[in-house]
């Protein structure tokens, strides 16, 4: 019965691991989430020297699941003057673009299970990188809907702030990615990690490297570029009127589009999962340094203080964009040389 | 149970065959979202939802460029319109507040919409009269596959087009120069401001 059933599957067993892959990592990130809540609040705690969560369960580990099933059991309020439509749609749209957008990180060599080859990614595309800025920039639309549908005056200053930070960011985003493109003559995320097997990128690519990292953090509207939330001025911007699970989607948004910044400055920078000491485990390797840059995330956050708005303008239009096209073009250059020499 | 493995068997569903009815299918699923969505857009009478039908409509057509292997125009497509463009266009809407239209049916909605009528039935009719030609060109699907959309894309337009190529950026250029220019207001300092 079981040989039959597994006979009649055999030629669609691309099918089935589509599927299992696409549920692995949908759930495998939605698992990160919580335990990367509790790192932060227990980081954040150690900087600002106080203890951070300590009382559910050991060192408050259990303080995140908590937190959720205190989400789920809330009352959702939903204000009569908002738009219904759109205030629903938009955490759905944040938490979409920033699934689908992890689907096409590779975190690893292809492995074989049972005669099988299993890429680990979710999706192995010739174009991954500007798919992942084409999905990313998607997510944009879910905070201005936001913004929008609320109907309130801090939640649309909110929801337009980030737009219009997230669009002069993925400006220097994009092209401090072409320079590892031009390096490595590949968009295909895979390519661009097997050409960095003898040195990662962010050594001969240092500047590209630091103007990605500080462009990524803005995108992902983290401190000190996040201007879209600040308590102090817009209540909680663009989510002010969202509560229960609704809210806690857009953080579960947030948190996903930093693992996945964390996971593309790996790829693209930090040699993704070659280890360079002579390890060969590498979906540990990744993990581990895609964990770091979390922690530089964390360090970030707890570290500076927000900037003022114009000034975040001024800093991405004003110094990043001519900076990083400056660093492009004699990345091009370099390469022009090396190929005609 | 076996009788009904073997039944299902014997259609003999390839790789091939279950790919090309499911792209059918999905083909048509897609262009008619894109129709839909290209009718709500002046249909609606709320800004902001017309400004999203149209993402809609921008979404779909991406999905068809990816639909028939043209990967890298389906995320340009994304990546410019649906994610550069029209985030501008929402940034006005929200900010200028949307007011719905009033719907009356006056004498010149109705002009308009036999107009529309008409224009529509009229291309029912091309429609039927002739079919369009195929584009012929050195890319074929074999070149495609191996090269990469992206790839190929790039050889072509900087060997076969290269003038036109960087014309059509000098335009940008010029029109990016003209729109600065044209919204430069005269500043003036803070204290000056005040007293005039």
């Amino acid at each position: 019965m079981i040989d039959d059933i597994l006979n009649f599957l055999d030629p669609y067993w691309w099918l089935i691991i589509g599927v299992v892959k696409a549920v692995v990592i949908a759930v495998g990130l939605l698992t990160v989430v919580s335990p990367l809540v509790w790192l932060e609040r227990r980081l954040m705690g150690r900087f600002q020297v106080r203890r951070g969560p300590n009382r559910v369960g050991p060192f408050g580990l259990i303080q995140p699941f908590v937190d959720v099933v205190k989400l789920l059991f809330k009352e959702n309020i939903v204000q009569k003057s908002a738009d219904k439509f759109l205030f629903y749609l938009a955490p759905a749209i944040v938490v979409f673009t920033a699934i689908v957008t992890f689907s096409a990180i590779p975190f690893g060599e292809p492995i074989e299970i049972g005669g099988q080859t299993v890429g680990l990614w979710g999706a192995n595309l010739n174009i991954g990188l500007l798919f992942i800025f084409a999905v990313s920039s998607m997510g944009i639309y879910g905070i201005v809907i936001a913004g929008f549908s609320s109907n309130n005056k801090y939640s649309l200053m909110g929801g337009l702030r980030s737009s219009a930070q997230m669009i002069s960011y993925e400006l220097t985003l994009g092209l401090t990615a072409l320079c590892v493109v031009i390096m490595s003559g590949s968009l295909n995320l895979y390519e661009i990690v097997k050409s960095q097997s003898a040195i990662p990128n962010a050594i001969p690519l240092f500047p590209a490297f630091v103007l990605f990292f500080i462009a990524g953090v803005a995108e992902t509207n983290r401190a000190p570029f996040d201007l879209p939330e600040a308590e102090q001025e817009l209540v909680a911007g663009f989510f002010t009127e969202y509560s229960g699970m609704k809210f806690a989607l857009f953080f579960l948004g947030e948190y996903v589009n930093m693992i996945t910044m964390s996971a593309l400055v790996t790829i693209l920078f930090l040699g993704g999962w070659n280890s360079y000491i002579g390890l060969d485990i590498p979906i540990l390797i990744f993990a581990f340094k895609v964990f770091l840059l979390l922690c530089v995330f964390i360090w970030l956050r707890s570290t500076f203080p927000r900037i003022r708005y114009d000034r975040l303008m001024t800093f991405g239009w004003k110094f990043l964009l001519p900076a990083s096209l400056v660093i492009m073009l004699f990345y091009s250059a370099v390469k022009v040389y090396s190929v005609t020499a | 149970m076996m009788e009904f493995l073997d039944q299902l068997w014997s259609f003999s569903l390839d790789r091939e065959t279950v790919y090309g009815l499911f792209q059918q299918s999905l083909v048509f699923v897609i262009g008619m979202t894109a129709v839909l969505a290209s009718l709500g857009v002046v249909l609606c009478a709320s800004p902001i939802y017309s400004a999203l039908y149209l993402i809609g409509n921008m979404v779909c057509l991406a999905l068809l460029f990816l639909l028939f292997n043209a990967e890298f125009l389906a995320v340009v497509q994304v990546v410019v319109y649906a994610g550069a463009v029209m985030i501008l266009f929402l940034f006005i809407i929200a900010l200028l507040g949307s007011k719905e239209e009033k719907r009356d049916l006056s004498f010149q909605n109705f002009m308009g919409l036999s107009f529309v009528g008409t224009l529509f039935c009229e291309l029912l009719l091309a429609m039927t009269v002739g079919e369009t030609q195929p584009v012929e060109g050195g890319v074929t699907p074999e070149v495609l596959a191996e090269l990469g959309s992206a790839k190929a894309i790039g050889i072509e337009l900087f060997s076969h087009h290269i003038v036109p190529f960087e014309l059509a950026s000098l335009l940008l250029l010029v029109a990016a120069v003209g729109i600065i220019s044209l919204a430069k207001f005269t500043y003036k300092p803070l204290r000056k401001r005040t007293r005039t």
